[in-house]
């Protein structure tokens, strides 16, 4: 009864949805990290440079970026081929949205710890490496995970821009099997299977950070 | 172990200090020396600007003049190669603090350290001295304190004074020229303050330079070498613990008093 | 670069289409949405075990389906089994459910976190059931869960993009119309990313003021 063919095309396609978006959530976190830092340095042009970048991410649709990162690169003169245009869209979207929650978690750090710290003879950078840093991104994790299953749930924009990913892999069998519920409703469970399982482990995560450290 | 050669400098200096809050005068003019081996007491009603005292002898807070002496060497301000005076920068500032340890009230350990990475992470990355020398040392210093066996807990699993008394390795590892406590026992529970002021008195007996802003008058009575009195921002009194307690010259010092009897 | 946009512009009728076809569709969809979330936000709070998992269960399986992917199943699928829907129907009927689970997760959320000496004061007036949501317990879910309804409402605003591919004509579908007829893609798409940040930072605003309000009638 199982159509293990198509078992097997649409798992082709959650592959490739999945590296995708790993490499993009992986290219996300730091640079989002990086946007955060020069947000909170105050560094007069940067800074707000950095502001307008991540609000005007935070109001872009994924697809609208996809398509914007694809034609109009190639306008520009820079031709991508849409994995790499994919890649760059999920990655630079999505670390506008991690660059808020560093900001976040840097910004209300405790800040009797920060004048330990300073008491102590840290500089303001190994204050941060040290002790804002390492409790930043524990304290972060539950936003973070949160976010990677925002970027697996939109990750389909790239279907648009032609990578073959679990979406356009499901819209490709629908069309040559004119039958498009299996194909669909598999991918779908699919996508729910990865996003329950990222849930569970953030909420893992979250409780095993309490139980060592307290809140942080 | 402060080892003071020059016998005749104090270990800390501080002229005239004088700290506003916007229109309210918080320090009016203090100065305090401490010796070496000394540990002054600084005793005073809520408000008296004991703390901000403290705060500002290790620049956490800046004054808004008055000069401060670690060792005969000015704290905060050095001359430019105009001769004119300015602030010190971050660093300097940073390689100064090292040397004046402070604990305090809400012992502000840093809770992703077990009790030894709080003790060590300064000594080594601030002091750059080997980890081998600094890990043994710790160890020493948590048996010290008589918490060897807490070594790898987080803060979170240790009660209020079994922080205090980590934080109180920690500013002894950076080996300091003088401690400063800001009213340590202040955030316990009453059954914890024993612990932490035995520890406090074991150092004032050791003969450790140190400078303790307190409510606790028996710890005062019993450990230090002179009190200092404060109130409304300015030293009311000072004098030895037998002349404080006994025999208290001003009114305001014995109104104050009165409430420890 | 500047006769670039110039030239994009000239189709401004058909960004404003585009436009105005997102913001109703938003708009519609919050509206409706909203008081069905309003609905399904009882049984997830329900104190039976069954009813509580299973509306769990829905809202949190729509919650783990790509948006688009809902897209394309209202659009292919729902005619397959014998429903033939308009592609405008499909759009509304896939944002709708789409966010009726997602804001009745946000309101559960809400309600969950509030005192319950406000519902017990309800009921010693005499509310009970819908009277007692619709007067009670309701405008404090929405005050209180402001902020977060105001980013899903955004979220809204960026799936509605996704629209494009079943043929919806909003405002992703029309700028990318407009690229491919005058070829200047990365113009017309900065000119789309603007309208989204105007729209979206206006939904931010408006819930800026709710809040103000909200913040002034507050009981301390």
């Amino acid at each position: 009864m199982v159509d293990w063919g198509m078992i097997a095309n649409l798992a082709g396609g959650a592959l490739t949805t999945l590296w995708i978006s790993g490499v993009g959530i992986a290219v996300g976190v730091p640079l989002g990290l990086m946007l955060a830092m020069t947000r909170v340095s105050r560094v007069p042009v940067l800074s707000q440079a950095v502001a307008v970048f991540v609000s005007v991410m935070r109001a872009t649709p994924v697809i609208t970026l996809a398509l914007f990162v694809y034609f109009g690169m190639s306008a520009m003169g820079l031709t991508l081929s849409p994995i790499v245009a994919a890649l760059i869209t999920l990655s630079v979207n999505t670390s506008a949205f991690h660059a808020e929650i560093w900001r976040a978690s840097i910004m209300d750090f405790p800040q009797n710890q920060s004048e330990a710290a300073t008491a102590f003879g840290m500089s303001r950078f190994q204050a941060f490496r040290l002790i804002v840093l390492p409790q930043a991104w524990r304290a972060s994790l539950p936003p973070m995970v949160n976010e990677m299953t925002f970027l697996i749930k939109s990750s389909p924009a790239i279907a648009v821009i032609g990578v073959v990913d679990l979406t356009r892999t499901a819209s490709r069998i629908a069309a040559y099997t004119y039958d498009p519920l299996p194909p669909y409703i598999s991918a779908a469970i699919i996508y729910a299977v990865v996003v329950f399982s990222l849930v569970r482990i953030q909420r893992l995560i979250e409780r095993m950070i309490v139980h060592r450290y307290g809140v942080l | 172990m402060p080892d003071d050669n020059n016998t005749g400098t104090p270990v800390l200096q501080v002229r005239s200090l004088v700290k506003s809050f916007g229109k309210l005068r918080v320090l009016d003019d203090v100065s305090i020396t401490v010796d070496a081996g000394e540990t002054v007491c600084i005793v005073g009603p809520s408000g008296s600007g004991k703390s901000t005292l403290l705060r500002c002898i290790n620049l956490l807070e800046w004054p808004d003049s008055g000069e401060i002496y670690l060792r005969g060497e000015r704290f905060g301000f050095r001359e430019n190669d105009r001769s004119r005076e300015v602030r010190m920068n971050d660093r300097e500032m940073a390689h100064i603090r090292t040397r004046v340890g402070m604990v305090f009230q809400q012992f502000n350990l840093w809770p992703h350290l077990t009790a030894f990475g709080n003790i060590t992470v300064s000594p080594i990355h601030v002091l750059k001295r080997p980890r081998e020398e600094v890990e043994a040392e710790a160890e020493a210093l948590l048996a010290k304190v008589g918490l060897q066996d807490k070594r790898d807990e987080y803060p979170i699993r240790l009660s209020g004074g079994q922080q205090q008394r980590v934080a109180i390795a920690r500013a002894l590892a950076m080996h300091p020229d003088v401690l400063l406590f800001d009213e340590p026992t202040s955030s316990l529970d009453p059954e914890l303050v024993g612990e932490v002021l035995a520890v406090m008195k074991g150092l004032a007996d050791e003969g450790r330079t140190m400078a303790v802003v307190t409510h606790e008058m028996v710890f005062a009575r019993e450990a230090a070498d002179y009190v200092v009195f404060m109130d409304g921002g300015r030293i009311v009194e000072a004098g030895t613990p037998e002349e404080f307690f006994s025999n208290p010259k001003t009114s305001r010092a014995q109104q104050f008093l009165e409430r420890y009897r | 670069m500047i006769e670039h946009f110039a030239r994009a512009l000239t189709q401004w009728p058909l960004f404003l289409n585009g436009f105005f076809n997102t913001v109703w569709l938003c708009a519609s969809t919050a509206i409706v949405s909203l008081i069905l979330a309003m609905l399904l936000a009882v049984p997830l709070m329900s104190r039976l075990l069954t009813i509580r998992a299973a509306s769990r269960f829905v809202v949190d399986s729509i919650r783990s389906v790509p948006f688009l992917l809902l897209a394309y199943m209202a659009y292919y699928c729902l005619p397959a089994i014998g429903i033939s829907l308009s592609s405008w129907a499909a759009a509304l009927i896939t944002l709708v459910i789409y966010n009726t689970a997602y804001f009745a997760e946000i309101l559960r959320g809400a309600w969950s976190h509030l005192p319950p000496q406000q519902e017990e004061g309800g009921r010693a007036f005499g509310f009970t059931g819908i009277r007692l949501f619709v007067h009670i317990i309701g405008p404090q879910l929405f005050i209180a869960a402001g902020p977060v309804l105001g980013n899903q409402m955004i979220q809204v605003i960026k799936d509605s993009a996704f629209l494009m591919v079943i043929t919806i004509p909003e405002l992703t579908f029309r700028a990318n119309q407009v690229q491919s007829i005058l070829f200047v893609p990365f113009e017309t798409f900065i000119i789309a990313g603007c309208l989204y940040w105007i729209l979206c930072n206006s939904v931010e605003w408006m819930v800026h003021r709710l809040e103000r309000v909200a913040e002034m009638r507050r009981v301390r």
